[in-house]
């Protein structure tokens, strides 16, 4: 059980120092103005392919890279019902407060149950290897339930 | 140790550029500024702010022998700055563009610049005497993206371009009345303005940081697939060579000799690539120390400790305005680098160049006393 778990944050890790190449870009689109391009998604040329990294079926990771903005949503394993909520409302805890974060989207994408959103401005101030860390720790802190009630 | 000096400037350096004598060095400190810098008893002092764009200053060129200054930035702006005694005075250039500027570049008579930008077009701007302002033409309808980097042909007439459509194009610059046509050359000039000469569709990904080498002989440029181009002679069959690499893809390169190529990115260190005596090009080595990779994820952290790694960056100490120059460390760079620059004295032998990065130092680098690599220089 550990060691499936080593292997899917080593891969998640080792993808996210590939797609975690990020420069400032303006928008194409709208004069003046910088977007994430992965959340506008308007100029096809300035996205990459999406990178789906599945442990089983009820765990997933969805890795979305555009030149300057880079996007990871996360579907964590609910066993039961009582942890289904659980986790609902824990992660939503987090998503409201996704400012503190500065990484942490407000709402989940479609399908997950928590995505990051981390653009050029957050490389240029946080050194990268310490953002990899921070998001391979969260998914770590998930598998150890450790909001779990046994 | 190939570099020789770094100097933390501010938090993040968008591009530099040195003055013809290198004394001084011109960069954006990720903001709307150009800050000038001197140094002066072997301490670097702001001596001038350039204050005119709007927004971030993406692209700066000092000319070499005319002295002047050419800034563009994402306002759409771009400003020609003459030294006028003690102040820069900067000229308006009338770019015509509706989306932001991302690089520019002094052809080699300096009588001419190109600016690359997100509208999809390349202007190539010349002085008009009549008026006293810079006017541009544009290259327009051949790129499918935004054009992020450009480069001169030593000929002053073709300009190289990548773009974010992943292909890389040459073109004449030819403009009647700045350049004088050559009646000698043969059936190579076009001389028709924005005619293109050549498509190159190697990349599957982004293109960036074309260069031309010193004869004009071999052009350079970096996909964001981890992958590396040179092409030889560029015309109606050109010789393109791809040199595959598995580390972070490469941001720019500078050709330092005809056989020696720089390339530097996401990984921090300056990579060296080299022709061999059949031309035939390999990665050879990087320049710096190799930064170790983190090891993996410690088990049982609890959520305020990574929480804490997060914001546990150091933010370096900026805006002052005397820098001292630090000592050299271990690994030089600590985040991507995206501005590399030619630091040659004329008539002297050793190789410098200096590499600017998101993590605000600029640090000169020195192949003279780097053995393995005298043979390719």
């Amino acid at each position: 059980m550990a060691s499936t778990l080593r292997l899917y944050l080593t891969c998640i890790r080792n993808t996210l120092e590939a797609a975690m190449c990020l420069q400032n870009f303006p928008c194409q689109e709208v004069e003046r103005h910088n977007k994430p391009e992965v959340e506008l998604k308007t100029s096809p040329e300035l996205l990459l392919n999406p990178v789906l990294i599945c442990r089983n079926e009820a765990e997933k990771c969805l890795i979305e890279t555009s030149i300057n903005s880079l996007r990871i949503s996360l579907k964590v394993k609910q066993a039961d019902e009582l942890e289904n909520i659980l986790a609902k409302k824990f992660l939503r805890f987090l998503s409201m407060r996704a400012e503190a974060f500065q990484v942490l989207r407000r709402k989940p994408v479609q399908g997950y149950d928590i995505s990051f959103l981390i653009t050029n401005y957050h490389c240029e101030e946080l050194q990268k290897q310490k953002l990899i860390d921070f998001i391979v720790q969260f998914m770590e802190m998930h598998s150890l339930k450790y909001f779990r009630r046994t | 140790m190939a570099a020789v000096a770094v100097h933390q400037f501010a938090q993040c350096i968008t591009c530099h550029a040195w003055s013809p004598d290198h004394s001084m060095v011109a960069f954006c400190p990720n903001n709307n500024e150009v800050h000038i810098y001197k140094l002066v008893n072997d301490k670097w002092e702001k001596v001038h702010v350039l204050q005119k764009h709007d927004q971030i200053v993406s692209g700066i060129d000092w000319s070499g022998k005319s002295n002047r200054i050419v800034s563009v930035s994402h306002d759409r702006n771009s400003y020609v700055w003459n030294r006028e005694g003690p102040e820069w005075v900067p000229t308006l250039v009338i770019l015509r563009l509706n989306r932001a500027a991302l690089c520019v570049r002094w052809s080699p008579k300096e009588n001419k610049f190109a600016v690359g930008s997100g509208a999809k077009t390349v202007c190539v701007c010349y002085y008009e005497q009549e008026n006293n302002w810079w006017v541009s033409k544009v290259i327009r309808k051949k790129h499918d993206s935004s054009v992020t980097s450009v480069a001169w042909h030593p000929n002053n007439i073709l300009l190289a371009t990548t773009s974010t459509d992943g292909k890389c194009r040459v073109f004449s610059t030819f403009i009647k009345g700045v350049d004088t046509r050559e009646s000698k050359t043969g059936s190579s000039s076009d001389p028709k303005f924005g005619e293109q000469i050549v498509q190159l569709d190697l990349s599957s990904s982004w293109a960036f940081g074309v260069k031309w080498s010193p004869s004009g002989n071999t052009l350079a440029y970096v996909g964001h697939n981890s992958m590396i181009y040179f092409v030889d002679d560029i015309g109606p069959s050109p010789l393109a060579q791809n040199v595959a690499f598995c580390n972070l893809p490469l941001r720019d390169v500078l050709f330092v000799s005809e056989k020696m190529v720089i390339g530097v990115g996401f990984d921090c260190n300056p990579m060296v690539f080299a022709a061999d005596k059949s031309g035939l090009w390999s990665f050879i080595r990087f320049l710096g120390e190799k930064k170790e990779s983190l090891s993996g994820p410690k088990s049982g952290s609890q959520f305020s400790e990574a929480f804490g790694k997060l914001y546990a960056q150091a933010k370096h100490g900026l805006s002052n305005d005397t820098v001292e120059p630090s000592k050299i460390q271990g690994a030089v760079h600590d985040n991507c680098i995206n501005c590399i620059a030619l630091l040659n004295k004329k008539g002297s032998q050793t190789k410098r160049f200096s590499t600017s990065g998101m993590d605000g130092k600029v640090v000169i680098w020195d192949l003279g006393n780097q053995q393995d690599l005298k043979e390719y220089l």
